[in-house]
């Protein structure tokens, strides 16, 4: 079942094309990547599927749901969280508040009554789920109190996930997982989503610049090079192809991200 | 000696007003990163229409509806601000505050004329406390602006609400993607500081008049009081206030009345140079 | 080579271009400068006073443009030019604190000073606050604007408070009596040099820094541009001609009192900036002509007795500009944020682009 597709998605900046009709798809339970080098406009892909932007042109399908032009919230509800590249975690906040805002942050809208109404009815069950985050990343339940500005850049990420998994996704969307951090962790927290996919049951679908990291992760992969789409198929096929070196002006799959 | 602390005890009650001001401004700014040029006006339209309420209802009905119908006029004030996704900067917003403020000059004339109005304070009795006269209206100013600063702090720390606003202003990006409407959230925090600035507005027309020109002193004397906070911290644009109101009262006894908005002014001009160390523009 | 002759074409194209441009605006100034002579006596004090906030706008839309900051106290620097040229001219006896013309200084110079003191006013508060953020400079300048203005009243001794200085020296020059269209003449001939200097600026080294900050800052400045030097730059020479314009107001009105430079004459330059557009010095010109214009427009209208079936109160006048100042600044930063000017060329050319391509 699919979870997510884009179909001939065209993203523009004023007079700049930044996603030039872009196609792809993640059905659930899958492990996809969307890779490419900086400029390529991964990010724009994923702002356009999560409903930060708003396509020029193209579809967007959430679950079979056409929800093109869909609010990030709406985009939330149906089962799809970004954690966000350089990971913008609230940083005056204690962590544990940052994953609660995580779970809530779809549930209020204007109208007052009827968002107090749902917000009183979840609280029960976003506890549930705060638990069974804590349970995923143990390390979160320490830090709980502490604001998530003073915590590491390995830990910020995991609180970006956590929050990111406090809503219940059935696709999470990572951006740039492996910015700025160890390659040590950068494994640790692979490792993660590879047991939360195969336990859980939670797509992924990763973009990011190392190739490496993506064909490690994924079963399939998407290279995107100047706003489209070169090369997809199953990452052990597309692996030491020479148009994935290309996409990368001159870095192949095996040089360090 | 006594008239020394007549003074403060005056300077303390105005000075409440520009605390409660600043620490809306503060509420605004934290929440949407926009600084409210038109924030004094929602002081100004409070006692205005508490003016007009108050010749048909008890004064506490007029307050309490003066305060809600501000209120009101902030969430409108708000989407205004905020204007358009992506297109406008922060800098536009100020200036639109600006073209809201003049506009609201032009409203507040048109309804109510030139004159300031006022009505009668909560009672006429000053306490006499070792010579010092101290009106109830300047106690309940003082007390409202402490507990206000309390409130707030609560607020933004401990419930949903307030922390989804600091969320909104820590990280808009990220906030957005976990479903937040930062327009919601700018709604709200309009709405929060319009009400608190309508009470501050309220509690003040006893003691001085207001009128549609009223405004601007006002919301420059709150970011004075705000700018003691580097626009950030709602306590110490509390503490800015009251220090701020009491230096302009002391100046009004022992210099020159005239002077007193100068050296407000001159106060926050210091206040804004003094920050400026190791602040980068953006 | 032929990259090389290719090249030499298109600069020899630029400098013919350049030149063409340059003789147009020689020629508009020199209309200009012309047109009051031919216009009835209100007309040339609305034409005068427009050249006037030309002056002022030109500076600030530099500023707001390429420095992207906020003046709000334009009209204090405007304040201090006219009050520095006026009370120089007339001269006082510090120890009675009377107006003395026999102390006075001629005006011509006292024109020439204004300035310079606006100037260095302008760097004395520039220097702490171009490092802030827009929302800081705006304040602080509208505080100076308030202290300046505030300090007409308190020191009305020197200033005549609310009463007023009567300039009774006329501006001279060279034996001419600079007044009435004549003023207006030169006004408009420094509005040409206005633009003519601030185009040269626009192509020149300087002006090629002045883009590249307005176009990403934090880029620039790691390039190795000064990023603050300019901007306060920018500041001072925007409070050097809005001191120059005050200077020669006070020999337009040959009277200074506190009514000309409230708050909402600074608020106004702001408005005309947007409508001319953000760093359009020409879109200036254009905002100030039309808010003078309407400023002008809506007095008369808010004189009359009634209006539409309305009976109109005496304050009419002011409820009607602010209300109108108001929503166009609100309006222009809403839909235009580049300014009216731009936003509605820009859309012109868009439609039009457009239908040239559905008609192909």
């Amino acid at each position: 079942m699919t979870l997510l597709a884009l179909e001939d998605v065209v993203v523009r900046y004023g007079q700049a094309v930044a996603v030039d009709g872009v196609s792809l798809a993640v059905g659930s339970g899958e492990r996809v990547a969307l890779i490419g080098p900086n400029g390529a406009g991964k990010t724009s892909v994923l702002n356009a599927a999560c409903g930060v932007i708003r396509p020029a042109a193209g579809r967007v399908e959430i679950d079979g749901r056409v929800l093109t032009h869909a609010t990030p919230a709406a985009v939330v509800r149906r089962g799809i969280s970004q954690v966000p590249e350089g990971r913008h975690v609230f940083a005056t906040l204690p962590v544990e508040a940052n994953l609660l805002l995580g779970a809530y942050g779809r549930v209020f809208r204007l109208e007052i009554v009827s968002s107090t109404l749902r917000y009183l009815r979840s609280k029960r069950d976003v506890r549930e789920q705060l638990e069974r985050v804590y349970e995923l990343l143990p390390n979160l339940r320490e830090l709980r109190e502490r604001p998530a500005g003073r915590t590491s850049g390995g830990e910020q990420q995991m609180v970006a996930i956590g929050r990111a998994l406090m809503a219940r996704p059935r696709l999470l969307a990572i951006d740039e997982l492996s910015l700025g951090l160890a390659p040590v962790l950068v494994q640790a927290l692979a490792e993660f989503l590879v047991r939360l996919n195969e336990e859980e049951g939670v797509a992924i679908l990763l973009v990011d610049q190392s190739a490496a990291l993506a064909f490690s992760l994924c079963e399939r992969a998407y290279v995107l090079e100047t706003g489209r789409v070169v090369l997809d198929g199953a990452s052990r096929d597309l692996e030491g192809r020479s148009e994935v070196r290309s996409a990368y002006l001159g870095r192949g799959p095996d040089d360090p991200a | 000696m006594t008239t020394f602390f007549q003074f403060v005890v005056v300077g303390i009650s105005t000075g409440s007003v520009f605390a409660i001001v600043g620490m809306s401004l503060v509420l605004v700014y934290r929440a949407t990163g926009i600084v409210n040029f038109a924030q004094g006006v929602f002081a100004v339209l409070a006692g205005l229409l508490t003016y007009s309420f108050v010749q048909h209802m008890p004064l506490a009905l007029a307050a309490v509806l003066a305060t809600l119908v501000t209120a009101l006029v902030a969430t409108l004030v708000a989407v205004v601000a905020v204007g358009f996704r992506g297109r406008t900067t922060h800098l536009a917003s100020l200036i639109i505050t600006v073209g809201i403020a003049i506009f609201a000059e032009a409203v507040l004339l048109a309804a109510f004329g030139e004159v300031p109005r006022s009505y009668p304070a909560i009672s006429d009795r000053a306490w006499d406390v070792g010579g010092v006269l101290i009106q109830p209206q300047y106690a309940v100013l003082a007390l409202v602006a402490l507990a206000a600063a309390l409130l707030l702090t609560l607020f933004l720390r401990r419930t949903i609400v307030g922390q989804a606003l600091v969320a909104a202003a820590d990280s808009p990006r990220a906030a957005e993607l976990i479903g937040l409407n930062l327009r919601s959230i700018a709604v709200i925090a309009f709405a929060v500081a319009g009400a608190l600035t309508a009470v501050g507005g309220v509690l003040l027309a006893p003691t001085v008049p207001v009128s549609y020109s009223s405004g601007l002193t006002i919301t420059i004397n709150g970011f004075a009081a705000a700018v003691f906070g580097g626009l950030v911290s709602i306590r110490l644009a509390l503490l800015g206030g009251f220090a701020l109101g009491v230096l302009q009262q002391l100046v009004v006894g022992y210099v020159d009345s005239q002077y007193s908005l100068i050296i407000a002014l001159l106060v926050m001009l210091v206040l804004i140079g003094w920050r400026s160390r190791g602040e980068l523009a953006v | 080579m032929s990259a090389e002759l290719a090249a030499q074409g298109r600069t020899a194209r630029r400098r013919r271009v350049g030149a063409a441009r340059v003789a147009a605006l020689v020629g508009a100034t020199a209309f200009a400068c012309w047109l009051p002579f031919q216009l009835g006596l209100g007309d040339v004090g609305l034409y005068d006073r427009m050249g006037l906030y030309a002056l002022v706008a030109i500076g600030l839309t530099l500023l707001m443009g390429f420095a992207g900051q906020v003046s709000l106290g334009q009209g204090g620097f405007f304040l201090i030019g006219a009050y520095t040229s006026g009370l120089l001219t007339m001269g006082f006896d510090a120890e009675e604190r009377l107006i003395d013309p026999q102390a006075g200084i001629d005006p011509l110079l006292a024109v020439a000073i204004a300035p310079f003191v606006t100037a260095a006013i302008a760097v004395v508060i520039g220097i702490p606050l171009m490092r802030l953020r827009g929302h800081y400079l705006a304040f602080a300048t509208l505080a100076f604007a308030l202290i300046a203005w505030s300090l007409l009243y308190a020191q009305d001794g020197y200033t005549g408070g609310q009463y007023g200085v009567t300039v009774s020296k006329r501006l001279v020059v060279a034996g001419h009596e600079i007044t009435g269209a004549t003023h207006a003449a030169v006004v408009w001939g420094l509005v040409g040099l206005a633009l003519l200097l601030s185009t040269n600026l626009v192509s020149s080294r300087v002006g090629r820094a002045l883009q590249a900050i307005a176009a990403n800052e934090p880029a620039a400045a790691a390039s190795g541009i000064n990023v603050a030097l300019y901007k306060l730059q920018l500041f001072v020479f925007a409070a050097a001609m809005a001191g120059l314009a005050g200077a020669l107001f006070t020999f337009f009105a040959q009277f200074l009192g506190p009514e000309d430079f409230g708050i909402i004459v600074s608020l106004l330059f702001v408005v005309m900036v947007s409508i001319g557009g953000l760093g359009s010095v020409y879109g200036a010109v254009v905002g100030a002509v039309t808010i003078v214009y309407v400023e002008h427009k809506l007095r008369d209208l808010g004189t009359h007795e009634t209006l539409l079936g309305w009976d109109l109160p005496s304050t009419a006048p002011s409820i009607l500009s602010l209300g109108v100042f108001g929503l166009l600044l609100i309006v222009i930063m809403l839909f235009f944020p580049h300014g009216l000017l731009p936003g509605i060329t820009g859309a012109v050319r868009g439609a039009w682009a457009r239908f040239a391509r559905e008609s192909n």
